[in-house]
């Protein structure tokens, strides 16, 4: 039996219609508005990285205490929502730091033995850093960093 | 905004689209919807798993969907698999955003076939969403089934099928270029189609 063709055809671009409809705002006024509602909820948002962090160490005991249904998994999504918010305000040290252990977990996900002490270590450092949140300057959030470095690099040598 | 494909002046009217956000993380999401309330959407659609999304899509007409590559219950990609296979038009080729955050290598090649028309990493700050926004409004790209793929043409430069082959599309236009049929155009017909000259009647 031969293989079904592609087909090919051009469909109604109806956002492009809508979005040049009388009215709106100019691209100036939607990005500055943009920005403003965003900021409206930085203290919000940066107070529940630490709620987070906290639940990644609790994840991470379950993990590691092998009662945690989604493992390593649940890991990741939770580090990479970490990110995702850190990154958004601007947090770099968080940011770096939960993305580290994203590439962690994403390595133990799929049954290799986990390194627990530098699972350990990352969580301790995105706690630390979670906690700092804006008042976390270079001063503080280099070393910990360099530290993660390093251990990263040990532990994930070929990535 | 000099070197952007919109002035500052330019106007954008969001009012009245449909736009559905899809987003894991409930702060990720409250974030997404300070933007594009921001940028004029009246009241986006919020998901904050894969099956509300789904849900969603079934029940209205969407014209944007936006889409985090984590849903807590299913993976951005597999949402947007489902959805270009869903037929439920127009909604199945409605333009789709897709926002990533840690991406594995395999996702790179995931994000590419899942049928999106742009990959965004995080951060995404409002300019870069609008950049992308603007960009999908001036999309002409067809849209493309087979059974491996489902989505806008991944092609976007039209620079024709790879030299030596054929092409598989009607409008692939060969690399061999014919024998000239028409006397080469003389110098200063050349000059003048570069210097338009006021006619007067």
């Amino acid at each position: 039996m031969s293989k079904p063709k592609a087909q090919v055809f051009a469909v109604e671009n109806e956002l492009g219609r809508l979005a040049r409809e009388p009215g709106g705002r100019t691209i100036d006024q939607a990005l500055r508005q943009a920005e403003q509602r965003i900021e409206a909820v930085r203290d919000v948002s940066i107070a529940s990285l630490a709620e987070k962090a906290d639940q990644l160490a609790a994840l991470a005991a379950a993990t590691r205490a092998d009662s945690a249904p989604g493992g390593f998994g649940d890991l990741y999504d939770l580090s990479n929502s970490i990110f995702g918010v850190a990154a958004s305000f601007g947090l770099k040290p968080l940011a770096e730091a939960a993305l580290s252990l994203c590439d962690l977990a994403d390595n133990y996900r799929n049954g290799e033995p986990a390194n627990w002490p530098a699972v350990d270590v990352h969580v301790d450092g995105i706690r630390l850093l979670a906690m700092l949140g804006q008042r976390a300057g270079a001063a503080v959030a280099e070393p910990i960093l360099e530290g993660l470095r390093k251990v990263r690099a040990r532990v994930l040598p070929a990535t | 905004m000099s070197n952007l494909p919109f002035t500052k002046n330019d106007r954008i009217n969001l009012s009245t689209a449909e736009v559905l956000l899809a987003c894991g993380d409930p702060e990720g999401l409250n974030i997404l919807s300070q933007m594009f309330q921001g940028f004029g959407v009246h009241t986006p659609k919020l998901c904050s798993n894969g099956a509300d999304a789904k849900v969603a899509v079934q029940a209205r007409t969407v014209n944007l969907i936006v889409v985090d590559a984590t849903l807590g219950d299913m993976e951005g990609y597999d949402f947007i698999h489902w959805l270009r296979r869903c037929d439920i038009a127009p909604n199945c080729y409605a333009p789709v955003i897709l926002i990533t955050g840690h991406t594995r290598p395999s996702q790179i090649f995931k994000g590419r076939d899942s049928g999106a028309s742009f990959v965004v990493r995080k951060p995404v700050p409002p300019l870069v969403m609008m950049q992308r926004i603007m960009w999908l409004l001036n999309d002409t790209r067809q849209f493309v089934t087979s059974p491996d793929y489902c989505g806008p043409d991944r092609r976007v430069k039209a620079l024709g099928p790879p030299v030596g082959m054929k092409g598989r599309r009607h409008d692939d236009l060969s690399a061999d270029v014919g024998a000239a049929t028409t006397p080469n155009l003389e110098q200063d017909e050349i000059d003048a189609l570069f210097s338009p000259k006021a006619v007067t009647r």
